[in-house]
């Protein structure tokens, strides 16, 4: 046996016995003929002496900090009551997570389906109010390209009333006078002031831009004048 | 018939304060020690033996029986904490503490003792575990293996190479007596 591989069993024999049992007769044969293992027994004896004197001061640490434990231990007692009082609280009570997993597959779903109808479901392009309220022919009687004026108000000369809240024209946009019969409502919608006393369609001309908004309107013979 | 470990925390996660209590008690003075030994500061023992229990009564506790036992749970954040304060740097300790002048105060009186306390801290962390755990705390190879997570072979080498390393410093730390003596 060489000395690399008695050392593992001196270690061996200095931890289990400590400083006050000697090794085994073999290794003791051993350690009276080899100064390098005798030196090493020494130490391992003395490393175990060390330990155990390291061991006696701690526990006595351990015993004198015993106050500050027993304050450290009511502090988180305390701790630990305030968390379950606060888990246990109506209203808050544990939610497993999958149900919060369920509720937020459930979401997506509805949100896809609102989704795919609102897919499905004919575009409406914003229509000129009149044209839902027009019950007689519309007739095309001009048509020119605007170039006057992007001011749609520019259309209030002879009769006209300007449409209110709708884009101005773009320069050189076509424009169509379009005649019309339409409810005292619908001229309403259009901003022209209507007499409640009106009963019937009201013939006018509406001046109607490329993307088929009425601009301005025209009141064009109301025999209820 | 006592409960074990896994048992009281199953307890305590269902709110149970006695079986917190009891955890506490079974388990903080050993991870004071192993804090105390691997940091050589009380206010660092005092302050990871708390907070490990904090963490383990706290909501993201990720504890799982199927990967190991509770101690070894433990024994794992207290190391980590250990680290973190490790690399925060030195810590202040309170001196107005009667233990830091009695008894930390004959540790260091002793010079052997105090200087091999030193090398010790300075060993790397797996041979500090070793020689703490096995030799410190005189907990079995078959034990400190579970708390550690590795073979028990690897365990027994490491606490030779770690007396090794401690043991080539007792040398030097002889050898001026000895000249001295002759």
């Amino acid at each position: 046996m060489t000395c690399s591989e008695r050392t593992v069993e001196l270690v061996e024999c200095a931890r289990r016995n400590g400083s006050n049992a000697g090794p085994g007769p073999e290794l003791r044969a051993h350690l009276s003929l080899c100064p390098h293992c005798r030196d090493r027994w020494d130490r391992e004896r003395q490393l175990t002496a060390e330990f155990r004197i390291m061991r006696m001061r701690t526990a006595a640490l351990g015993a004198v900090a015993s106050g500050s434990r027993d304050a450290r231990r009511e502090s988180l007692m305390r701790d630990f009551s305030r968390r379950r009082d606060l888990s246990v609280r109506p209203g808050r009570a544990a939610v497993p997570s999958w149900v919060w997993g369920l509720g937020a597959a459930a979401a997506l779903l509805l949100a896809l389906f609102l989704g795919h109808q609102a897919g499905k479901r004919p575009r409406e392009t914003a229509a000129p109010a009149f044209r839902t309220h027009v019950p007689t022919q519309q007739t095309v009687v001009y048509e020119a390209n605007y170039f006057l004026s992007n001011d749609a108000s520019a259309l209030s000369s002879d009769d006209f009333i300007a449409v209110p809240y709708t884009p101005p024209l773009a320069p050189g946009e076509l424009v169509r006078m379009v005649h019309a019969d339409l409810y005292p409502e619908a001229l309403a919608s259009l901003g022209v002031e209507v007499d409640p006393s009106w009963a019937g369609d009201v013939p006018v001309d509406v001046v109607v831009g490329e993307d088929g908004l009425p601009r301005a309107v025209r009141i064009t013979d109301n025999g209820q004048f | 018939m006592q409960k074990s470990d896994e048992e009281l925390y199953r307890l305590m996660r269902k709110g149970n304060q006695d079986a917190f209590a009891q955890l506490y008690e079974r388990r903080e003075p050993a991870l004071y020690r192993f804090a105390l030994h691997m940091s050589g500061s009380p206010a660092v023992a005092e302050e990871v033996s708390h907070e490990v229990f904090v963490q383990l009564m706290g909501p993201g506790t990720r504890f799982d029986e199927t990967r190991g036992s509770l101690e070894s749970f433990l024994y794992g954040i207290a190391r980590n904490l250990i680290r973190v304060f490790h690399r925060q740097g030195p810590v202040m300790e309170a001196v107005d503490r009667p233990y830091h002048h009695d008894i930390l105060g004959e540790l260091i009186g002793n010079e052997t003792t105090a200087a091999l306390h030193r090398t010790l801290r300075e060993l790397p962390e797996r041979y500090r575990d070793a020689i703490i755990l096995c030799d410190l705390e005189e907990r079995s190879y078959e034990d400190v293996a579970r708390l550690i997570g590795c073979p028990v072979g690897t365990v027994r080498s490491r606490l030779h190479r770690a007396r090794a390393l401690l043991s080539a410093k007792l040398k030097r730390l002889n050898a001026p007596s000895e000249v001295f003596s002759r």
